[in-house]
């Protein structure tokens, strides 16, 4: 008896009350449309469709965006796109926030938050000044460029150069955000470790070696997750910038998901796409933080 | 005392760690430059004249700088009207997220049910869940009630946030129990504790979550570039985007980037103004969870 009462709560209606909003719109505007997202891939029809004009074609959907070169292609940019993200980011967010955690000096606070700042604006915003900032003739960076004698580049038009041009556009805006987050695991390194080893005269290299990238572990493990987990869900700046191209050079899977679905209208390719996606996502966290555990 | 104590002695450890304060100060101000120059590229391209922005190679300071482009821009499309839409979906948006997180929240930290460890995992699944998976049932639904390019249809999607309720219920967790329990005793209602006992104790968090969900809000443009399509309905980020396409010419870009400068000042100054509380709310979800 006394275990039941703890199991069941003491205000049941209170309970109920406040949790049926925030649960009830979940459910409505996230848990259900997934659902109906994996139905819908299933079946072959117009977005405008009512949800029992669907054909059933089972795994047929699956079986043509596969046969698409272009998704294919636009799979392997999604991934190319998030690995040189991982690549850049994570060293460069370590690197700043042993920065910003050791210095004493004043400016850090200025540096910390212009980190962080590009996070904060709409990445629309961020796309339309990179736009011009890479822009070949009238913008700055290939005149910087030029002061060292690198000739000027076609960034955004070059089919080489068009993604690593999102990809600087991306580290630029989210760096600080995961600084933040490293500069959080910082601070809950005991002192007394770095006191102890300075004391059996290890040096600061050795120090950051041992003491600081093992127990970072944690938070190095989340900042990897959350970056795999928004970087293959770029959107935004493609959409702005180059619509996938020159040449799909910078097509990704939720650009390619998005014109299947609004300007094609093809509902079940579209959410066939939108399921692969969200099956990599899935599969690369978990594999992720597997992996860190096992650290 | 133990904050003079500490600050001496982070001070100290400092000074013999990382190398040469020169050394720092160059670093810090290199990368101070770098973040602030897409920035200042903006504010500079927003007022120049349509002549300095054609020049080659580009002109970093305009002879003559001119904010007749902060009025163009308002001539040109209907900003005014954008600005008002972005405002009224943003601000219902935060304040139906805050109410039914800082109420579900309060649930899943005080109250003890079967099953509740599940249910909150299950909310906590859904914060990893890409928008755009949900992106064409949620559009197919939306206009099926006829609520395409309207206000709800912009707002309704948004309120089913996750990341609030793990928010709240974390801060909530660290709220004493003898403060709720002395209250019961005095016969409050589970009502009267969450907003007269509780709220009142949230407001660094309160605030956390509303810059986030503010600027998660106003800055969100694949929802409103789905369901959108007539310009009155236009949020800002998206009328920033049309105004781009609109103006391919190079020497109207002022008038785009003066757009832009207005689009993103919001977010700035919230973040400025309270980026001490946006990074508590990081650092209390991101690495306790």
């Amino acid at each position: 008896m006394q275990i039941q009462a703890r199991k069941t709560s003491a205000h049941p209606i209170a309970t109920a009350g406040f949790l049926t909003p925030g649960l009830g719109l979940l459910a409505l505007f996230v848990v259900v449309p997934i659902l109906l997202t994996a139905w819908i891939s299933l079946h072959s029809g117009s977005m405008a469709m009512s949800y029992s004009q669907l054909q059933w074609v089972g795994l047929h959907n699956y079986t043509i965006i596969f046969q698409q070169s272009t998704f294919r292609t636009a799979l392997i940019n999604v991934f190319l796109y998030s690995a040189a993200n991982i690549v850049i980011i994570l060293p460069l967010a370590v690197l700043l926030g042993m920065f910003l955690q050791q210095t004493s000096i004043r400016a850090k606070n200025v540096l910390r938050t212009v980190l962080f700042l590009p996070y904060m604006i709409p990445t629309v915003a961020v796309a339309i000044v990179w736009g011009y900032l890479y822009e070949p003739q009238y913008g700055p960076i290939n005149q910087i460029l030029g002061w060292v004698h690198i000739p000027a580049q076609d960034w955004l038009g070059s089919i080489n150069e068009a993604m690593i041009s999102l990809v600087i556009l991306n580290v630029w805006q989210t760096l600080g955000y995961y600084v933040v987050i490293v500069v959080a695991g910082l601070t809950e390194i005991p002192q007394e470790y770095y006191e102890a080893a300075s004391i059996d005269g290890a040096s600061w290299f050795q120090q950051q070696l041992y003491i600081t990238l093992p127990l970072l572990n944690r938070s190095l493990a989340f900042v990897f997750v959350i970056l795999t987990i928004n970087t293959l869900q770029i959107f935004d700046p493609v959409y702005v910038l180059t619509q996938g191209s020159p040449v799909n050079s910078t097509d990704v899977v939720a650009y390619q998901m998005y014109v299947t679905a609004f300007n094609y209208g093809q509902a079940g390719l579209a959410s066939a796409m939108a399921m692969v996606l969200l099956a990599v996502i899935l599969l690369l966290s978990l594999a992720q933080l597997r992996l860190f555990r096992s650290i | 005392m133990i904050h003079i104590y500490t600050k001496r002695y982070r001070t100290s450890r400092a000074r013999g760690r990382f190398p040469a304060a020169l050394l720092q100060y160059a670093t810090t101000l290199v990368l101070i430059c770098i973040m602030l120059f897409p920035f200042f590229w903006l504010i500079a391209s927003s007022l120049k004249s349509p002549s300095e922005l054609g020049a080659i190679p580009p002109i970093w300071w305009s002879a003559h700088p001119s904010f007749s482009s902060y009025i163009t821009v308002f001539e040109v499309i209907p900003f005014a009207r954008a600005l008002l839409n972005s405002v009224i979906v943003t601000v219902c948006s935060t304040i139906g997220i805050l109410v039914t997180s800082i109420m579900a929240g309060y649930v899943f930290a005080k109250h003890h049910f079967r099953g509740k460890n599940l249910l909150f995992i299950g909310v906590l699944a859904t914060m990893m869940v890409p928008q755009f998976i949900m992106l064409i049932p949620l559009y197919r639904m939306m206009n099926a009630f006829n609520l395409t390019n309207s206000y709800p249809g912009l707002i309704l999607p948004n309120l089913a946030n996750g990341f609030g309720i793990f928010l709240m219920r974390q801060f909530i967790s660290g709220i004493p129990d003898d403060l709720i329990e002395a209250a019961q005793l005095d016969g409050a209602s589970q009502w009267t504790i969450l907003w007269r006992v509780v709220a009142p104790l949230l407001r660094p968090a309160a605030a956390a979550l509303v810059l986030f969900a503010f600027v998660f809000q106003w800055n969100n443009f694949l929802w409103p570039l789905s369901i959108v399509y007539t310009q009155d309905m236009s949020t800002v980020v998206l009328s920033l985007n049309s105004l781009r396409t609109y103006t391919s010419s190079i020497t109207f870009t002022n008038i785009v980037m003066a757009g832009t400068a207005i689009g993103i000042l919001p977010s700035v100054i919230l973040t400025l103004a309270v980026q001490k509380y946006f990074i508590e709310g990081i650092s209390m979800t991101g690495i306790k969870g």
